[in-house]
């Protein structure tokens, strides 16, 4: 017995010993090439036309189909996808005054049908999005462009009528002009369920409610990918049917989970979950204005301040009292960091402290402000600036409803308010009714409102969310016809002349030095209070590699890279 | 029978009418609209919301839309989904088939399973089997079904496994397998779980409803009298009794046969099926305004149409019944 049990654990030991090597070179194989990779979107796509779809869940196929002439990386930054390289003033890409960008076409350029890709593409895709009545969603930067000319099949030269600072982010997605139609009839085309593009696979299949499925693009633009034959595309009910289907292995991919799904997913052997912080930030945006105003010009605004809120130290308070930390740890399980201005991810990223929690100063700030404690706690004005004297020291709290973490977070809110002697009411609207228009009498739009909270975030180019939420032309008003969403009616000199700069110069490193110095000032001015940065989630199962997580781009993004082990 | 039939349906088109313009102007008040969903695009200016809004109509008031709609479905346009831009008639088109597939196995199956067991609970009263089909029977309406649904899959797909293949007994959603060539056992297979859900309620609904009208019809005197005329047991059940007994039933069934085309919102989601249950509510969700009407109306027509249906049966079925 012994003698035999010897060489079997010398046996073992070997066994173990190979298995050690073999693990390391097992991570680092090469991609193999073939297999399937399924992927559970909870929302079925709308349309595949990337100029005229709404829902993220159709860019998440889109973006395995079409191409565009740049990309976002991970980082936020631009690199070519179509284009050998992006367009700058150094390279010559960019002209002096910024409004003639020229981009070179990689050569030998295909669509999936085998037809060459040229700058007459990018030219009617410019031509299919600025035709009156097409039907495409935003027009927005494209009807600021002159022309687009072709001197060559691979050189596009784009002419704006003025300069455009975000023209980078423009033709993220060219479409083919001999796979599409008359412009005039976009919202008819066959390509709108059956895009064509130059993308790493192509859509042979869509089930209505049941799946879409991509094919391996033989004429891919590099050699050797995709690695996969097929991305199956499965249209599921819900999230949690999502989840589910993750588990049993009968996906690989699960699409926008939510910080409350990870906890159960976490402990489950081969899947890995990414989470990224996102550009999200919920925040709360702070009514500046007297709430009683309908749709308030600056100079009202300025006449007119929130009885309240229009005190920057009752702002600074409101800040100092909220306990981010806790929020980030209880309700979101440490998958969100602590908010701190519109910027905190990407390349015009600027880096601002977190505010400190310190109820203390909070009580002082307020007590300076001429607000006194009430019989009740509550205090109530004697002296302060904006109110008259007895008014009690109470707002209203918005967010949409149906939102289990945001009423939780509500909850959260009111005890730290409380304990300051600030009282905070909640009055949750269906999001349709706070997001909606100014035509629609939105209160949000119209100014009749204390507090908000919800998220937003900026695009990798964050031009027009700065622009949108903090310039002091942005307020919606009558006369604007409701434009902007300066929602907090926020004006600042310093900032406007920021976002100007910011939107004048080409050049990525002075805009991101504008932003900064915008973003200074509005964490100091507080029109809104950034509570939290939302991760980016999705699940993976194991054999999935290749995959990297990029908040700017949808999962796909680099799909051809993906391979399966095994 | 035949003026019968015109007058009744000249008069669902008046109801067909009233049906639409409540249903129109309700869902036109919901707040929000099929816009709402483009109001925190930062990169939409109210110019492109205004020019969507003009492009789809919508800036139009409400009961020039109403004609607008009313004047076309007259011509039979049932005008395009306002998110993927597609005819309705093609989204309800690709729909329909795999509702209809769904619900008619669990229709066959749910007729086939509850009327003997409700006939033979009746003859066979306070047997065994009556007690054990009436208890069950009690507890399928009881159980909501689509907690019944979930319990299916963590049974029969998350727990249960082929022990030849180590994967799940029975697939746990959508039609067929993915990627997979055709094969029978393939859809039937992925049929078992959610006409199992279908069929709990509404066939236990059915025993219930049998073996009541079967009790009633099995006392009365003329099935004394057949018997005593020395009529065989199975004549009299079939001929004599059950022809009575299937009478309510009658207006039972037609009541349900709109929900083939209607689909079942539960079932769908839970087991992911591409039906139209799902298509409705998605299109809810989307305030997919000319989706959703063309989906009510044409539920409204089936269900007017199978009230009819119903009526007409009851007339073949009974005699003493004549139409004027």
């Amino acid at each position: 017995m012994r003698r035999r049990g010897v060489p079997a654990i010398g046996w073992l030991v070997v066994a173990i010993l190979i298995g050690l090597l073999t693990l390391p070179a097992a991570s680092q194989q090469p991609p193999r090439r073939g297999g399937t990779v399924t992927m559970a979107l909870y929302q079925e796509p709308e349309l595949l036309n990337p100029y005229m779809a709404t829902q993220t869940a159709s860019f998440e196929v889109i973006t395995m189909v079409v191409e565009g002439l740049l990309a976002n990386d991970e980082k936020g930054g631009y690199v070519p996808q179509l284009a050998t390289e992006v367009p700058s003033r150094a390279n010559g890409g960019v002209s002096q005054d910024g409004k003639t960008i020229t981009y070179h076409l990689r050569s030998g350029l295909r669509w999936s049908d085998g037809r060459p890709l040229t700058c007459d593409d990018v030219k009617f895709t410019w031509q299919a999005i600025v035709t009156p009545k097409s039907g495409a969603i935003s027009t927005t930067g494209y009807d600021q462009i002159q022309a687009v000319d072709c001197p060559t099949p691979q050189t596009v030269v784009v002419r704006y009528k003025t300069f455009y600072a975000p023209f980078l982010s423009r033709f993220r997605w060219i479409l083919p002009r001999h796979a599409t139609g008359d412009p005039a009839n976009m919202t008819r085309w066959d390509y709108n369920r059956r895009p064509l593009g130059s993308g790493p696979f192509r859509l042979t299949e869509w089930a209505s409610g049941d799946h879409i499925t991509l094919v391996r693009n033989d004429n891919y633009r590099i050699k050797g990918q995709p690695y996969l034959d097929r991305v199956i595309i499965r249209i599921v009910p819900s999230r949690e049917v999502g989840k589910q289907l993750i588990k049993t292995g009968d996906v690989d991919i699960v699409w926008d989970l939510i910080e409350s799904d990870v906890p159960e997913l976490r402990g489950v052997p081969g899947i890995k979950i990414s989470a990224p912080p996102g550009p999200g930030a919920e925040r709360l945006v702070l009514n500046l204005a007297d709430p009683s105003l309908d749709g308030p010009s600056p100079e009202m605004v300025k006449q007119h301040p929130h009885p309240i809120l229009g005190d920057p130290r009752v702002r600074e308070a409101i800040e100092l009292g909220i306990n981010k930390r806790e929020i980030t740890s209880k309700l979101l399980f440490g998958l969100a960091t602590v908010g701190t201005n519109e910027l905190h991810i990407g390349w015009a990223r600027c880096v601002t402290p977190p505010s400190s929690y310190n109820p203390p100063k909070a009580r002082r700030l307020l007590e300076e402000a001429g607000w006194v404690p009430g019989p009740d706690g509550i205090r109530v004005a004697k002296g302060a600036r904006y109110a008259k004297d007895g008014t009690r020291l109470r707002l209203k709290l918005q967010t949409t409803t149906g939102n289990k973490l945001r009423e939780q977070a509500e909850q959260l809110i009111i005890e730290y308010m409380r304990a300051i002697g600030l009282e905070f009411y909640i009055e949750n609207v269906p999001s349709a009714v706070l997001f909606g228009s100014w035509a629609s009498g939105a209160f949000r739009k119209h100014g009749h409102f204390d507090v908000l909270m919800y998220t937003t975030n900026p695009d990798a180019d964050p031009h027009a969310q700065v622009e949108g939420y903090f310039a002091s032309w942005n307020m919606p008003t009558a006369d604007n016809a409701g434009r902007g969403f300066n929602y907090a009616r926020y004006a600042s000199d310093r900032v406007d002349a920021d976002i100007k700069k910011a939107g004048s110069v080409p050049d990525l490193d002075l805009r991101r030095a504008a932003y900064c110095d915008a973003m200074k000032q509005i964490v100091s001015d507080r029109p809104h209070i950034y509570l939290y940065d939302r991760a980016t989630m999705n699940g993976y199962r194991e054999r999935l590699q290749g995959w990297v997580a990029n908040v700017w781009e949808n999962v796909g993004w680099n799909a051809q890279s993906w391979w399966v082990s095994r | 029978m035949t003026r019968y039939l015109a007058r009744r349906l000249l008069e669902a088109v008046p109801l067909l009418i009233l049906i639409s313009v409540a249903v129109f102007f309700l869902i036109n008040i919901i707040p929000g609209g099929p816009t709402a969903a483009y109001e925190n695009n930062p990169h939409l200016t109210p110019q492109d919301l205004a020019r969507i809004e003009r492009e789809l109509g919508l800036n139009q008031p409400i009961y020039v839309r109403y004609v607008r709609w009313l004047g076309a479905v007259a011509h039979g346009d049932w005008g395009y989904s306002l998110a993927s831009r597609r005819p309705v008639l093609v989204e309800i088109g690709e729909r329909l088939p795999n509702t209809i597939y769904l619900l008619g196995v669990a229709f066959a199956v749910t007729l086939a399973l509850g009327i003997p067991i409700g006939m033979l609970s009746a003859l066979r009263q306070y047997s065994l089997f009556d007690h054990t089909s009436t208890t069950l029977a009690f507890m399928g309406q009881s159980v909501p079904i689509f907690w019944f649904g979930l319990i299916l899959i963590i049974v029969f797909h998350v727990s249960l496994r082929n022990p030849l293949t180590g994967l799940p007994l029975l697939p746990g959603g959508g039609m067929y397998t993915l990627g997979e060539p055709f094969s029978v056992w393939d859809r039937v297979s992925h049929l078992i779980l959610p006409v199992s859900m279908l069929t709990l309620a509404t066939a236990a609904q059915y025993v219930r409803y049998m073996r009541a009208s079967m009790l009633e019809v099995v006392h009365q005197d003329y099935i004394r009298t057949a018997r005593a005329k020395g009529a065989g047991g199975r004549r009299v059940v079939w001929r004599h009794a059950f022809k009575n007994a299937a009478l309510p039933l009658v207006t039972v069934i037609a009541l349900d046969l709109p929900t083939l085309f209607s689909g079942a919102l539960f079932t769908e989601t839970i087991f992911s099926w591409p039906g139209m249950g799902r298509l409705f509510y998605d299109s809810a969700l989307r305030f997919d305004y000319a989706l959703l009407m063309g989906i009510i109306m044409v539920n409204a027509a089936l269900i007017i149409l199978s009230n009819l249906a119903a009526d007409v049966v009851y007339g073949c079925l009974d005699p003493r019944i004549r139409y004027v």
